[in-house]
This record gives structure tokens, C-alpha cells and sequence, in this order.
């Protein structure tokens, strides 16, 4: 029963918060705080062990089971951490927002949720939870305000769409094996049993936010609340996603390493890789910049556990980790930056290096760690999806290399532009004075200041993990994820997770090469915010570019176009269905009986003369048909 | 036993009409009476009495009679209508002389009618016809205007045309038979079952019923003659006569006799489907309140000959079910007539409207009626509707099955065309000072009113496929 712990206590807590009026919202945030620090001490002292909770059955094949053991107890105690860490930076992020105040319920509902659909063995115990973060989803984005409700319409209806593929899958599954518990689940290689992985795939790769189920996140990345970019689409989406994904290959249907459906799910993972981190490149938000990024990250683990070998696998769950780690810590500091300078525009900031030197150190180690430099967590982990992808195949590796070689191009745009660049006060001032009251402060008063200390403190934290990670990188190996694979399908030779010098060595040239790109482009530009605009602009590029930012490859703008169209032609059918049943049926009916009436004429010879040819008729028809 | 259906009225009958006038004042109370004794013994009456001759009476009164449920059927039928019918005379019918001659001719008719329900021989059949058909005629001229002779002119003409076709009938099959008994009949026809003269004596026979059921396109005496007749007589003519006359004498010769052939069963399907379109669109198009009404039993009598044309036994139930309903509904709607024509002294629907206000109880009755008619859940006919429907699917008649529907909606429209512009809407000028009908004539509606009701709600609950 202690399993349902981490289920219930959010959900109460969610609860609570709910009635406390909103005078308290002091008391709100501390409470939440309080809850979120009680379930990641539960969680903690569950990792590691192993353990079952069986309600009693639903029917249908439902059961409320509920399965902890080495793998989703590591997913739980991360998701955990991340829950506490979110809610003490909201504390600082979210005190002067008044309206956002029903935000830390839906924080604890969320984690609440993913706890469940972590632990729920019962594939469609876990669609319960799954589908109850798409209305948090939706509720945290429209929390944004009026402007941000398009782009929680835009999320529901994407995430909506992967959800409903994931309950075919499901039941596909279901229909398969016979038996809707995860754990039960194993299915061979038929092209139904293909069907149904696609299916599942589509709904944990959505989750995690690969294309062609992206488009929401860049759009909610400037609409939504921070914490709620950081905390969604930065963390737990990743694991969450990543968690299931590795639970379907790993588990249901065990893919060996000839799988083609493990080819796709490489494609899907190189072709991520590399459209995202082009469209980062060129952004000029650093919200938006980095919720690309939180795409274009998703790609490598993808692609790590696509490559169907114990050492990709691996490699794919420790950069779902990493990424978790540095990407929220960048999202951390967009907020940071958002609430002490006021804008995240890339042409208003800069140089705040000097003015908010402990955020621009965070920024600083969680960029490396992005770009894989050593000795950084991310370093290790791509370095590991670098291994696998080489031995399938050539060209993924060169996908990721290159997707890594843009990454670090457009986090030094993005560190050059600012922190680095001279701080420009008079842009600042204008962004500053449209967001504090006083609108009379003159623009050489205006002072960007450090952020404060609630808000530091998850970002301290989530760098240190960064280090940490990246020093002892064998032991969240070890310990965290090499647990996930299944040792009797992998048959494990002991792996010594070694890094091959010859990749490490060619990561280094394509770093220093960015390095020195970057600063041959700021220089010609004069100027490191429109560095990237040499590739923007390209001949050829800037075109694709030009259209991919007006949405042109968005699948939710394209559907939107078609089902615009389709509806159109719906209409136009219903007034043909309209005319013909409101004007020609009726008219034509009125018509003939009009006439049929007139030739009622009350002349008996001519009813007696229409009864004689009747029944000659009836003669007639009797005497041929008999 | 059965004959007592006949003797009784007869006898009473005779009776009444003694000279010096000495029982003419109990007509109307024996005649309700007679009506509610006919509805209760047949459904209460043991099956084992049914079985019992006359005893000393026998040798005196010799015919063949014979009951079976379809029977039964149609003596409830026959008791309802008659007992709305003789009701409402007292009511509609002012002159003491005059009610008394028609209470007199609707007697006769029972008599009729019982007789052509209970006989088991083709040519007491015929005698039995005859009598409710000139009984028709009479009671189609009883007001003696123009329009009322007209009507019944043309029902003269027509009929007697029928007539003839049934004699003529009668006669080939007697020569081929040497009886009139349907038992013996049927093995003769079974004998020779590719005759050509067997089938044109069938082909004469069904003419002649379909000419007194007014089938299309045998119909054209139907609609002035129910016009014509008065109040009281339309419900009956409409009601009751033309049904029995008509359909069940077909449906009973067809079974007893002739049996289902290939070109009966498509006969049969072709003039059904027609009445129904072609009656429904002639009712679309009226604006006289009773002339949309016959039309409208010209539609709906094709149903039954729809469903009987299945040649099916779910068939046949299926339009036995629907030939009840359409009695009490049909019924239903000419009572509601004569009390419109009552309170506003006019049948034409252009001048009316919104008399849902003024006449509640009559606006209620005939909606229920109506969408009986139209065949709407829950109400009686939509479950006869839906047997004749599922009964032409499972024989195979899909054409005609989607025409059932369609048409159904045909009626559908006329029949809510007809609410809307009498009882709905805004109040027509001129109708201010409209009353709602007196009791009598809204106690028969509300009771079969309650019956299409009852039978509907219960319907689910003992119909088993």
C-alpha cells in the first residue's frame, strides 16, 4: 500500500491548496513546498526496492496494480526531485504574479499523475494518469493568460491526437496479448503487433516531444508560465515519455538489435535532432530558443534506444536524465532573466553576466553540458548514443554529430548575446518600465539585480548535478539504468562503459570548430545576437526557414488547413443534403400531389375506367406470373 | 354459439322496430350495450363455448361459421368503432325520427359486418358484403345534400361494379368446386393449381375486394364518399367498413382459398405500395379535414396490404396488428373531425389554427392519433409499422421495406402539416369564440386515445419475435 503513497499525497495536497483562500497564497506556496519535500522523501526510501500493490480488479482486463522496481523507482525519486525543486522556485518566481496562484495545485496534481502512470502496471490504469496530465496541460498553459489559450488548444489537440493513437495501441495490445498488464505484456514480431508498437510509440514519443508532435512546445515556451515550460516539456515529459518508450522496446515487445521498427524509431530520432536544432539556431527568444533545444534534445535519446543495443539504451536514458537536469536549469535561468530584466528577447538582453553573475554561472555549466563538453553529464551520455549509433549505422552518427556541432553554435549565440554583449539599459528600461507600475523610473535608474535566493537555489543544485553526473558518470549507470534492461533478453557481458578516443576525439574538433565559427560570425556581424543570421540566411536555408516559422511543416497548421478545407466541403455538402430535403423533396412531393389531386377530378367514369385498367392489371399479372 | 353475433342484433333489430313504436326510445342504450357485450364476450367468453351450436335453434339457422383468433380480432374491432360510432349518434344526430332510422341502419351493418367476419362459406360472404354495403350507401346519403348523394352515387357505381366481379368470381370457382364451403374450395383450387381460369376468378375476386376497400387505383369512390357522409358515418365507413368489407374479406378468401402465389404476393406488394404513396401524397395536398383523412386511410390501409402481401405468418400478424390500429386511430381522428366541424362548422384547415387553445382535450387526442398514424415510438402504431417493415425485410422485399419507410415520412408530414395548421400556431381570425366540444363527443376520443396509448407503452412487453 505504501505505493499508493506517492499517488495520493499530491492529489490531496492539489486539493488542500485548492481551498485555501487565495489571501494566503503565502501559505499555499509553503504547503505545496511542505507535500512535494514529504513525497520525494517517500520516494527516496522506495528507490531501490521492489514491490507490488494489487487492488482489486476493475474488470475488462483492468487491474489497479501497481508495480515498483529498480528502473521506475529511479523515474519516481527524479520525478520527485524535480516536483520539489519546481515548487521552491515558483516561491520565489511566482510571488509578485498574483493570478498564477492556482499553479501549485496543479504542480502537486501533476506529479500526483506522473507518479501514477510510473507505477500503474495496467497499461489502461496508466492511460488514466497519462491522459490526466493532458488536462493539466492544458490547464497550466491557459494559466498564461488570454493570449496563451491558443496554445493550450494548440497542446490539447496535439497531445489529444498522440493520446488517442496510444489508446489504439493499447488496445490493440490488449486485443494481442491478451492481458492489458504491462508485465505480462509479450508480443512477437507481426505486422499487427508493428501496428500496435507505432501506435504506443507515437503516444510516449509525443510525450516526450519529438517531432512531429512538437509544435506545441515552442508556442507554449512563450505563452505559458516558466516553471511550467521547466517543469513539463523541460522534465517530467522526458521522463516520462522516455520511461514508457523504454518500456514498450524494452519489455512488451523487446526489440533486438534487426528490428526495423527500431530503424524508425532512429529516423524519427536524426531527423529530430537536426530540424530542431536548426530552428533553434536562429531564434531570437531565449524562452524559445531553448524549448527547440528541449526538442532537438529528445532526438538523441531516441535515437540511443532506437539503435536496439544495450550500450545506445543506456546511453538514451542517461541523457534523458542530463537533459532533464540542464535543461530545466536553462529554463530556470530564462526565468530568472525574465523576472529581473524583464524581457527574454535576445536584442534587448545583454551583458548580465556582470549584474547576475550566479544565474550566468548556472547558465554557463548547464550550457556546456548541453553542447557535450567534457567533463560534463552530457558529455558522457552522447558520447554513449555516439557508440551505438556509429556501429548502425554511419549517417546517424554524423546526424548527431552535426546536431551537436549546431547545439553549441546556438547556446554560444544564445550565452554571447546575454550575458557577454554590452548591457543595453536603454532597451532594457523600455521592457522594464512596461512591466513595473511605477512607469516614471528613469531608464539610467533602472537596475537589474540578482535573482533571488528561492530561485537560485534549485538552479545551484540542478548545476552541481550537472558536475556530479558528469565526474562519477558510472554510477547512474550503473545503478539507475542499466537495471531498465531486461538481462535475460540482453544476455549482459559486463559493460565497462569505456568512451572510444577516436569519437571523443572528433566531439572536440566539432566543439573548437563551432567555437571558432561563432566568433569568426560575431565578428564579421559586429555584433553576437545576428551570428547565427550567416546560416539563416544561406541561400537555399533561409527560405525552408522563412516557411518553417511561419508554420508552413507545422502538422497541427497543416491540419488545421485541412480540416478547414475538409469542413468547408462538409458544408457545402450539407446545403446539397439541405436543398435537397428542405426544397426538392418538399417541392417535389407539394408538386406531385398537387397534380395527383387534379387528376382527381370527381368524374365517376373516369374512377370507374382507372378501376377496369386495374384489374386488367391484376388479370394480367395473375394469369403471367401464375 | 358465434351466430348469436348475428341473431342477437337481428333479433333486437326486429324488436325495435315493432309497430306502434313501442321499443323505439331503448334503441340507443341496447345498441351501446350490444357493442360493449360484443368487446367483453369476445375476450372474455371461454374458448369452450365458442364451439357450442344452438341447441334447439340449430336446425332453423344453418350456416357455416367458424372462429379463430383473426376473427376475434375483428369483432373487438367491430365492437369498438360501432360502440364510438353508436355513441356519438345521440350527440351529432338531433331529430328523434332520423336518429332512430340511422341507429336502425348502423344495427343492420353490425349485423353485416359480424356476419362477414364469422361465415366459413364464399357465398354467405357475398350475401354478407352486400348487406353491409348497402347498409354504406344509405348511410352515405342519409344527410340527402347534393355532395352526400354524389358520394354515395359513386360508391353505388363503383361497389356495384365490384359486385359483379365477385359473382362473377363465384361463379367460376363454383364451377370448378361444386361448393361454396372454404374448406372445399381450397382443395379444389389446390387440385388444379395452375388453372388460368382459377387465377382469373382469383384476379376477378381480388378486383372486386380491392374496388370495396378502395385500394389504388380502385379508390376513386373513396374520398367523396367519406367526405359526404355525415359525422357518424364517416367514422364507421372509415372505421370499420371499408376494413372489413375490404381487407379482411381479402385477407380471409387469400388464406382460406386461394393461398399465396407468386403473382398474388407481387399484386398484392405493387397495389400497397402504390395506395400508400400515392394516398399519402393525395392527403399532402388537401384541405379538407376529413378529405385528408380518407386519403390518409388509403395510405394506411396499403400497409396492412403490405404486410399481408409478405405472405409470411410474421406478415399477416404484422397486418392484422396494423389493421387494428389503424381502426381505433383512424376512428380516433374522424371523431376528432366531427368535433371540430361541431365547434367551428368547418372542415377546412385554411381557416384555422391555433385551436389548440381553445380545444385542448381535441388538440391533445388527435396529436396522439396522429402520430399513431405517422408511426412515432411509443405510441400503438409505430410497433405495427415496424412488424410490416421488419416483416417485408426478412421476406426478402427490401424495395418495398424502404419504401414503407419513406413513405412513412410522407406521413409523417401530412399528418404534422395537419396539427400544424389547426391546432398549433397563432389563434386564425374568426376563432376567438370557439368552445371546446361537448363531453360526448370527447369521451370516445380520450378513450381511444388512452387505448392507442396503452396498447403502445405496453406493446414492448408482449410482442416476441
Amino acid at each position: 500500500m505504501i505505493l499508493l503513497l506517492p499517488i495520493l499525497i499530491p492529489l490531496a495536497a492539489a486539493l488542500v491548496i485548492l481551498v485555501i483562500p487565495k489571501r494566503f497564497s503565502a501559505l499555499r506556496a509553503m504547503f505545496c513546498l511542505a507535500a512535494s519535500g514529504l513525497v520525494m522523501l517517500i520516494c527516496f526510501s522506495l528507490f531501490g526496492k521492489a514491490k507490488v500493490c494489487a487492488l482489486a480488479p476493475i474488470g475488462f482486463g483492468i487491474e489497479l496494480t501497481f508495480l515498483l522496481y529498480q528502473f521506475n523507482g529511479f523515474i519516481l525519486a527524479a520525478s520527485a526531485v524535480f516536483t520539489f525543486l519546481i515548487a521552491l522556485y515558483c516561491c520565489g518566481f511566482l510571488n509578485d504574479k498574483k493570478d498564477l496562484s492556482k499553479f501549485f495545485s496543479y504542480l502537486l496534481f501533476a506529479a500526483g499523475f506522473v507518479n501514477g502512470a510510473v507505477l500503474a502496471d495496467n497499461l489502461v490504469v496508466m492511460l488514466f494518469f497519462w491522459e490526466g496530465l493532458l488536462l493539466l496541460i492544458f490547464a497550466m498553459i491557459a494559466q498564461g493568460g488570454l493570449a496563451a489559450y491558443k496554445s493550450a488548444i494548440k497542446a490539447f489537440v496535439i497531445i489529444g491526437i498522440s493520446d488517442l493513437c496510444l489508446m489504439v495501441g493499447i488496445a490493440l495490445v490488449g486485443k494481442l496479448s491478451g492481458s492489458l498488464n504491462i508485465s505480462q505484456v509479450r508480443l512477437g514480431v507481426t505486422p499487427l503487433a508493428g501496428l500496435a508498437f507505432i501506435m504506443l510509440m507515437i503516444g510516449a514519443i509525443s510525450k516526450a516531444g519529438a517531432m512531429p508532435f512538437h509544435s506545441w512546445i515552442p508556442d507554449a515556451a512563450i505563452d505559458a508560465p516558466l516553471p511550467f515550460m521547466t517543469y513539463f516539456p523541460g522534465a517530467l515529459e522526458k521522463l516520462l515519455g522516455i520511461y514508457f518508450l523504454a518500456r514498450i522496446t524494452l519489455d512488451m515487445f523487446q526489440l533486438g538489435k534487426d528490428s526495423a521498427l527500431g530503424l524508425v524509431l532512429m529516423v524519427i530520432g536524426a531527423v529530430t535532432i537536426l530540424a530542431a536544432v536548426m530552428m533553434a539556431l536562429i531564434q531570437k527568444d531565449y524562452k524559445r530558443l531553448l524549448s527547440y533545444h528541449a526538442i532537438s534534445q529528445v532526438g538523441y535519446m531516441l535515437l540511443g534506444i532506437g539503435t536496439c543495443l544495450p550500450i545506445g539504451i543506456i546511453g538514451g536514458l542517461f541523457h534523458m536524465l542530463n537533459n532533464a537536469i540542464y535543461k530545466s536549469c536553462l529554463f530556470l535561468s530564462a526565468g530568472a532573466v525574465e523576472r529581473q530584466a524583464g524581457t527574454t528577447d535576445l536584442k534587448k538582453l545583454g551583458g548580465l553576466a556582470k549584474v547576475m553573475p550566479l544565474t550566468f554561472g548556472c547558465f554557463f555549466i548547464a550550457a556546456l553540458s548541453i553542447s557535450g563538453v567534457p567533463p560534463f553529464n552530457g558529455f558522457f551520455s552522447k558520447e554513449l548514443i555516439y557508440d551505438a549509433a556509429l556501429e548502425r549505422g554511419a549517417i546517424f552518427y554524423w546526424a548527431a554529430a552535426v546536431g551537436s556541432f549546431f547545439t553549441a553554435l546556438s547556446f554560444l549565440k544564445l550565452g554571447h548575446a546575454v550575458y557577454g554583449a554590452p548591457l543595453n539599459f536603454s532597451n532594457l528600461a523600455t521592457s522594464a518600465e512596461a512591466r513595473s507600475e511605477n512607469a516614471s523610473a528613469k531608464a539610467d535608474k533602472v537596475r537589474v539585480k540578482e535573482a533571488p535566493f528561492a530561485m537560485l537555489l534549485p538552479m545551484f543544485l540542478l548545476s552541481a548535478a550537472c558536475i556530479f553526473f558528469g565526474l562519477f558518470y558510472r554510477l547512474p549507470l550503473k545503478h539507475f539504468f542499466q537495471p531498465a534492461l531486461n538481462p535475460a533478453f540482453f544476455k549482459v557481458h559486463p559493460l565497462n562503459f569505456a568512451l572510444s578516443p577516436s569519437l571523443v576525439l572528433i566531439t572536440l574538433i566539432i566543439l573548437s570548430a563551432s567555437v571558432l565559427y561563432h566568433l569568426a560570425a560575431a565578428r564579421k556581424k559586429q555584433d553576437s545576437f545576428t551570428a547565427a543570421d550567416l546560416i539563416h540566411h544561406a541561400p537555399y536555408l533561409s527560405g525552408v526557414f522563412q516557411k518553417a516559422e511561419a508554420g508552413t511543416f507545422d502538422p497541427y497548421e497543416l491540419g488545421l488547413k485541412f480540416s478547414g478545407a475538409f469542413s468547408a466541403l462538409l458544408f457545402r455538402l450539407d446545403q446539397a443534403i439541405d436543398w435537397f430535403y428542405n426544397r426538392l423533396s418538399v417541392k417535389g412531393a407539394y408538386l406531385l400531389a398537387n397534380s395527383l389531386s387534379k387528376i382527381h377530378s370527381g368524374n365517376y367514369v373516369l374512377y370507374l375506367s382507372w378501376s377496369l385498367i386495374g384489374m386488367l392489371g391484376v388479370i394480367l399479372c395473375l394469369l403471367y406470373l401464375s | 354459439m358465434p351466430a348469436l353475433f348475428i341473431l342477437i342484433p337481428l333479433l333486437s333489430l326486429m324488436l325495435l322496430n315493432l309497430p306502434f313504436g313501442l321499443m323505439r326510445r331503448l334503441i340507443y342504450g341496447w345498441g351501446i350495450l350490444l357493442c360493449l357485450a360484443q368487446f367483453f364476450s369476445v375476450i372474455y367468453l371461454p374458448l369452450g363455448l365458442w364451439g357450442r351450436d344452438l341447441g334447439v335453434l340449430a336446425p332453423f339457422f344453418k350456416l357455416d361459421l367458424g372462429v379463430d383468433n383473426f376473427t376475434r380480432l375483428m369483432l373487438i374491432c367491430i365492437g369498438i368503432v360501432s360502440f364510438t360510432a353508436i355513441f356519438l349518434v345521440r350527440y351529432l344526430i338531433l331529430e328523434e325520427g332520423k336518429r332512430f332510422n340511422f341507429l336502425s341502419l348502423l344495427f343492420l351493418a353490425l349485423i353485416g359486418l359480424n356476419g362477414v367476419v364469422l361465415v366459413e362459406d364464399i357465398f354467405s360472404l357475398y350475401v354478407f358484403l352486400e348487406v353491409v354495403t348497402v347498409c354504406s350507401f344509405i348511410i352515405i346519403a342519409f344527410s340527402r345534400r347534393p355532395d352526400a348523394l354524389e358520394g354515395a352515387f359513386k360508391y353505388v357505381i363503383l361497389s356495384g361494379i365490384g359486385s359483379m366481379m365477385l359473382l362473377a368470381a363465384i361463379a367460376l370457382i363454383f364451377i370448378f368446386s361444386g361448393s361454396t364451403n372454404f374448406i372445399e374450395l381450397s382443395a379444389a383450387v389446390k387440385a388444379l393449381p395452375h388453372n388460368w381460369l382459377m387465377n382469373f376468378a382469383l384476379a376477378l375476386f381480388l378486383s372486386g375486394l380491392l374496388i370495396k376497400s378502395g385500394m389504388v387505383p380502385f379508390h376513386g369512390w373513396l374520398a367523396d364518399a367519406y367526405t359526404a357522409a355525415g359525422p357518424v358515418g364517416s367514422i364507421f365507413l372509415a372505421g370499420i367498413i371499408t376494413k372489413t368489407v375490404g381487407i379482411y374479406a381479402l385477407m380471409r378468401v387469400v388464406i382460406a382459398v386461394f393461398g399465396f402465389s407468386a403473382g398474388l404476393i407481387q399484386v398484392l406488394l405493387f397495389v400497397g405500395a402504390l395506395s400508400i404513396v400515392v394516398g399519402a401524397l393525395l392527403a399532402l395536398a388537401q384541405d379538407d379535414f376529413k378529405r385528408m383523412l380518407a386519403y390518409s386511410s388509403i395510405s394506411q390501409v396499403g400497409y396492412i396490404l403490405l404486410g399481408f402481401g409478405c405472405g409470411s405468418a410474421f406478415g399477416f400478424i404484422a397486418a392484422c396488428f396494423h389493421l387494428f390500429n389503424h381502426a381505433i386511430f383512424k376512428s380516433l381522428l374522424f371523431v376528432n373531425s366531427a368535433a371540430l366541424e361541431q365547434s367551428t362548422g368547418s372542415r377546412d384547415m385554411r381557416s384555422m389554427g391555433g385551436l389548440a387553445q381553445k380545444m385542448p382535450f381535441t388538440g391533445i387526442t388527435s396529436i396522439i392519433g396522429a402520430l399513431s398514424a405517422a408511426g412515432l415510438p411509443p405510441l400503438a402504431g409505430f410497433w405495427s409499422k415496424l412488424l410490416i417493415i421488419l416483416a417485408l425485410w426478412f421476406s426478402g422485399h427490401f424495395l418495398y421495406a424502404a419504401i414503407a419507410v419513406i413513405a412513412s415520412l410522407l406521413t409523417l408530414s401530412y399528418m404534422l402539416s395537419m396539427q400544424r395548421k389547426v391546432f398549433f400556431g397563432e389563434l386564425a381570425i374568426g376563432m376567438e369564440n370557439i368552445r371546446e366540444a361537448r363531453f360526448g363527443l370527447l369521451f370516445p376520443a380520450i378513450l381511444l386515445a388512452l387505448i392507442i396509448v396503452l396498447i403502445g407503452v405496453s406493446a414492448p412487453f408482449w410482442i416476441k419475435l
